[in-house]
């Protein structure tokens, strides 16, 4: 096993003295991210009078977009493109310390163009999501405990529920393709980097400079209107709600980025021998997500643009007094909106299947069954949409074929359940942690696959629509799946990504208090959902309150679950068990790679014979 | 590469302070959000008086409230309302109303704001008041055209079998410059208007949780005038808490 | 496990298969799915009617219903996944070492294709179904549009308002007669709304300068909630009001206590 130090001890550290690169980092970007920001707000506001509502907007999102860009400024994400344009690319030397090489932690908080740096700091960027949006969720669950008596007040209750929406939302899109997809994707199919590395860097530092724009949030008098941000209760908001346009904008930037990068990496970067059907299934998967992603959210941001011109410019695109009307902005959410469950499902399953034949020493069932049903949840997930509208009225006719492509989407599904089911038959599984989130998988994407039934049949939605039972459904499937199949993954590349293994008993208390907590929280919550509770309610009738206390139980449940598994990913990180070079016994490159990985992964390119899959006993 | 010499004990030790550390800041979270959720003006409690009513055949209490609805005026200033937190319009002194139940409760509201148009002409109407009407400067009124009305004082609740309905409805009439009922204002029409002296009595059943509203849409600049000062909390919103 | 080998040896097609439902993983397996069918029938037969609100509207009654067979549907999709991996689970791989190699099947054909095609079917039970239920519910309001009582809802920032044209009366709460059907058209005067008289099984958004229109027929007397189903800004929990289903005298004389002030623009 080579160590950090011998590696950069074979090597002579770059260090371009001169360069300006050398001189920038984070807190540099900091310090000019705030003075931009804080020059467009004096600026603007001597000649805009912010006590008019909608010019007060205009400064607001002016001031939050400066921001982001004096941030990248300041960290120097755009020296490299100016230097070309001015006839001076960068030399090889700047290019090498700007991969960060040798330079321990601090590159970290630079403009590092490796990939794997990019997925560390997508990891924590990802953990401070979850951790924020998760207090949050306990907020809610604290306010739901009793009815009549609010621990927090109306419009924080609302606040708190968009926000932990959103933040949510924004964790689970990057949740696998983040830390997974940058770190482990390339050496997966045997590449050097990505393809475009410091489209690579911008992708994740234009994501970090979101995260304080959606904070603001709260300091702005939050948000009313939940993650949906529908118009035109969106339109009448307050000035929280630049912060989630501005959020939204950014975030839309910094995932095209991304999904051109990855898709670019895996369509010409794969290692040679490595055929289509050799590439590894995570690899499939994360490459269907970030390209489902790319059609997806341009909509997305159309519909934040749109939005933020009716607020500051008072456009009316929304607005039915005007001639607009909120249907266009339920269609280009929802437009987005259902791909964009997928974009966070199909990693996670692409995950479990990766997991799967390690612990059970067999081959994936049907790989062409697999990467078949991930392509047709693609495809029937851009022709649905209009599901989320059986109930807006807005062409009760066009309810029976969406009603027809949504419950289509089940036979695609149905695949991903065969593929992970005839993996395990005739198989002995090793019930390490990974493994036990491949079971926990299959129960909560059973469930919540099921729960879409009802709610994709238009007389059922009549009444189940915009009850808690919806919230219980997607829970089932963004979290109860999604996330179990990115816990999955973190447990089982933990060990090529921080040199040591999770600590296991933490991992496996932490598993089941999640599981059961989940459990008995969307238990309580599919209650009340059939009994006749809305959603996003800051108080409901007494009626309600046994299955609302059964849920605020099962949430702290999950709460205290995630919080040990946070303690063993810190704790660990340092103190786990040094782990060997393949510890699980898999056949996917990134196990022939030491830790630490060095700068360009492969000391010779491999070459790949066949699939990753080549488990058995008795090979025909 | 350093070994794991932590013992168990100590890893132990390390998973429980981090445990109950990251509750702790969850919690110190909640405590601060619940710390804003405060009534920003206390409570404002009904005052109890010494004799009782008949209505339809029983005896009630009596109890009674006197609030107001301004802007930042001088007006509303001189007669004892002061401004919470900035130009917009509000209810005053406080938004967190406590009544007690079964009681007879007579409420004055001072009005000194002017008015356009209500967005949903229903709330005219006066609902839910002993009398069904609304006494305006001395004249009982059962309902205000749409288009007369400064604000609306609604109170009503979540349904439920652990409390009893309560819905009232009052429109308050808007203050005019030519207006008929002769609080003609003085120089400024804005700053220095009387205002209208505005009474009703409703019965109040078994204790609970109620809410009250503005329904006349008041958040100018904004969509259907219904932002700010309208989706503000304390401004033109508030709760209604009924003790036994 | 000798007897997986065995699959590779080409015995009689019959055989083959008596052999195959004699395994022993293929027994417990299908123990275990049957239990699991059972249980998720009887669930979705008890649970569900417990759950939900007594029906007092046809199309609640059809609701409630569609959710059972919904629910009976597909306890055997249920039957089948967690059944083999509940088997698979309990026959675990003990010891900290990865377990030896298991069968190496790449993939089997006709169970690919059995498994697409019988959840295909299902899909299609499952649309056939709603969309019949959907159509009846259209038919039933056809037929019911020449006599239906007409009422205007109009949802405002945090409060509903019920218009009956017919009477010149408005109320903030719904009331119905019995067995005659209404037909609600929904408007909103500001943001989006959602109608939701719960016990009725009805659902219809509220729009601005959009009406939108449900209908049904209360088919049982009682008090009922009505509740606004899409979040509509700071008091959107407490935009609820009751109704009630009423005999047709009762109706009646409360109308007749209704001033006839509508106050419309
Ligand atoms: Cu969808
Ligand atoms: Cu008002
Ligand atoms: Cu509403």
């Amino acid at each position: 096993m080579t160590t950090l130090d011998s590696q950069v001890g074979s090597r002579a550290i770059p260090n371009p003295k001169n360069s300006l690169i050398t001189k920038l980092n984070a807190g540099t970007g900091l310090i000019v991210g705030i003075l931009f920001a804080i020059g467009t707000y004096k600026g603007l506001s001597n000649t805009l009078d912010t006590s008019v509502y909608h010019l007060h907007n205009q400064v607001l999102l002016a001031t939050m977009f400066m921001w982001s860009i004096g941030f990248l400024v300041g960290i120097g994400a755009f020296i490299g493109p100016v230097r070309w344009l001015v006839g001076k690319d960068l030399t090889a030397e700047e290019q090498l310390y700007m991969a960060g090489d040798g330079q321990g932690i601090s590159r970290y908080f630079k403009y590092c163009t490796d990939h794997k740096v990019v997925g560390i700091q997508y990891l924590w960027g990802v953990i401070t999501l979850l951790a924020v949006g998760g207090s949050m969720a306990m907020m809610i669950r604290t306010d739901l405990f009793n009815s009549g008596g609010h621990f927090v007040t109306a419009p924080i209750y609302n606040s708190l529920v968009g926000l932990h929406g959103i933040t949510m939302i924004i964790a689970l899109i990057i949740v696998a393709t983040g830390p997974f997809g940058n770190y482990i994707m390339p050496i997966m199919i045997g590449a050097a980097d990505m393809a475009f590395p410091r489209l690579n860097a911008l992708s994740w530092w234009v994501l970090a400079t979101a995260i304080p724009v959606l904070c603001s949030a709260w300091f702005l008098g939050g948000i009313p209107t939940g993650w949906t941000a529908y118009a035109p209760l969106s339109v009448q908001a307050g000035p929280g709600m630049n912060a989630f346009l501005a959020t939204i904008i950014i975030f839309a930037v910094s995932t095209a980025v991304a999904g051109m990068n990855i898709t670019a990496t895996v369509i010409t970067m794969r290692a040679k021998g490595m055929s289509w059907n050799r590439v590894p299934i995570f690899v499939i998967g994360a490459t269907v997500s970030v390209a489902l992603a790319i059609p997806a959210f341009p909509t997305f941001m159309v519909a934040m643009i749109q939005t933020a011109m009716d607020r500051s410019f008072m456009t009316g695109f929304f607005d039915a007094n005007v001639g607009g009307t909120g249907w266009l902005y339920a269609h280009l959410f929802w437009i987005m909106g259902h791909p964009e469950v997928y974009v966070i499902l199909v990693p996670g399953v692409a995950i479990i299947m990766e997991i799967v034949p390690v612990f059970v020493r067999k081959p994936l069932f049907s790989y062409t069954a697999a990467v078949v049903g991930f392509a047709g949840i693609a495809g029937l997930s851009v022709l649905v949409w209009a599901h989320h509208m059986y109930m807006s009225g807005w062409m009760p006719m066009l309810n029976g074929p969406f009603m027809v492509t949504t419950e289509m989407i089940s036979v695609p599904t149905g695949l991903i359940f065969l593929v992970i089911l005839g993996t395990l038959w005739n198989g002995k599984p090793w019930l390490k942690v990974p493994m036990l989130g491949a079971y926990a998988f299959l129960w909560n994407m059973l469930i919540g696959g099921i729960t879409g039934l009802y709610l994709s049949d238009v007389p059922a939605d009549q009444y189940l629509h915009g009850s808690m039972y919806v919230t219980a459904h997607f829970h089932y499937t963004l979290m109860g799946a999604a996330l179990t199949g990115a816990v999955a993954g973190l447990v089982y590349w933990y060990p090529k990504m921080t040199g040591h293994m999770l600590n296991e008993r933490a991992s496996y208390v932490s598993f089941w208090l999640i599981q059961i907590g989940f459990q008995i929280l969307y238990l309580g919550m599919f209650i009340a959902g059939s009994e006749g509770q809305p959603r996003r309610v800051a108080d409901y009738a007494s009626e309600f309150i046994n299955s609302n206390r059964i849920s605020t139980v099962g949430a702290y449940t999950v709460g205290i679950g995630f919080i040990i598994l946070l303690w063993a990913v810190v704790h660990s990180w340092r103190h786990g068990k040094i782990a060997p070079m393949n510890p699980w016994g898999a056949k996917t490159l990134e196990w022939t790679v030491p830790y630490p990985v060095p700068l360009t992964n492969f000391d010779t390119p491999p070459v790949v014979t066949s699939d990753p899959y080549g488990y058995g006993r008795s090979a025909k | 590469m350093a070994k794991s010499n932590m013992t168990a004990g100590k890893r132990a030790a390390s998973a429980i302070l981090a445990t109950a550390l990251s509750i702790s800041v969850v919690v110190g979270v909640g405590v601060t959000l619940n710390k804003f959720s405060a009534d920003p003006n206390g409570k404002l409690f009904a005052t109890k008086e010494a004799d009782t009513i008949n209505v339809d055949g029983k005896e009630y209490p009596k109890a009674s409230l006197t609030m107001g609805v301004y802007a930042d005026t001088e007006q509303a200033h001189a007669d004892g309302f002061t401004g919470m937190k900035n130009d917009w319009v509000q209810y005053g002194p406080s938004n967190h109303l406590v009544l007690p139940a079964n009681t007879y409760i007579t409420m004055t509201i001072h009005g000194y704001d002017g008015g356009e148009e209500l967005n949903n002409p229903f709330f005219g109407k006066v609902m839910g008041t002993v009398s069904g009407t609304v006494n305006i400067d001395g004249v009982e009124y059962d309902s205000l055209p749409y288009n007369k009305i400064q604000h609306t004082w609604t109170l009503h609740g979540i349904p439920q079998s652990t409390q009893d309905p309560l819905f009232v409805s009052v429109p308050l009439l808007r203050v005019e410059e030519d207006d008929e009922i002769g609080w003609v204002p003085t120089e400024d029409p804005i700053t220095n208007f009387k205002g209208h002296t505005i009474t009703f009595s409703f019965l109040t059943k078994g204790a609970g949780e109620y809410v009250w509203n503005c329904e006349f849409p008041c958040g100018d600049d904004t969509y259907a005038k219904f932002g700010a000062a309208m989706s503000g909390y304390g401004y033109m919103s508030g709760k209604v808490t009924v003790t036994a | 496990m000798s007897q997986n080998d065995n699959l590779d040896l080409k015995p009689v097609p019959g055989e083959r298969l008596k052999k195959f439902l004699r395994r022993s993983d293929v027994l417990q397996s299908t123990l275990f799915g049957l239990i699991i069918t059972g249980v998720f029938i009887i669930l979705g037969g008890k649970y569900y009617p417990e759950w939900m609100p007594a029906a007092m509207s046809t199309d609640m009654k059809a609701i409630v219903k569609l959710m059972t067979v919904f629910t009976w549907i597909s306890a055997p999709v249920c039957g089948v996944v967690l059944g083999i991996a509940l088997y698979s689970f309990l026959n675990r791989h003990k010891g900290d070492t990865p377990p030896p190699d298991g069968p190496a099947t790449r993939t089997n054909g006709p169970v690919v294709l059995l498994w697409s095609v019988v959840t295909s079917a299902l899909a299609l039970v499952a649309v056939l179904y709603g969309l019949t239920e959907q159509n009846s519910t259209s038919l039933a309001s056809a037929r019911n549009a020449e006599d239906a009582m007409v009422v205007n809802v109009i949802g405002s920032q945090w409060a509903w308002s019920f218009d009956y044209p017919e009477y010149g009366i408005s109320s903030h709460e719904l009331m119905l007669p019995i067995d005659r059907p209404v037909s609600f058209k929904v408007v909103s005067v500001d943001v989006n709304h959602s109608f939701w008289p719960v016990q009725l099984g009805v659902k219809v958004d509220a729009n601005k300068l959009a009406e939108t229109l449900a209908d049904t027929t209360p088919t049982k007397l009682g008090e009922f909630d009505v509740k606004c189903a899409e979040l509509c800004g700071l008091y959107h929990a407490y935009m609820e009001t009751t109704g009630e289903v009423m005999t047709e005298e009762d109706f009646n004389s409360w109308v007749s206590t209704q001033d006839g002030d509508r106050n419309t623009k």
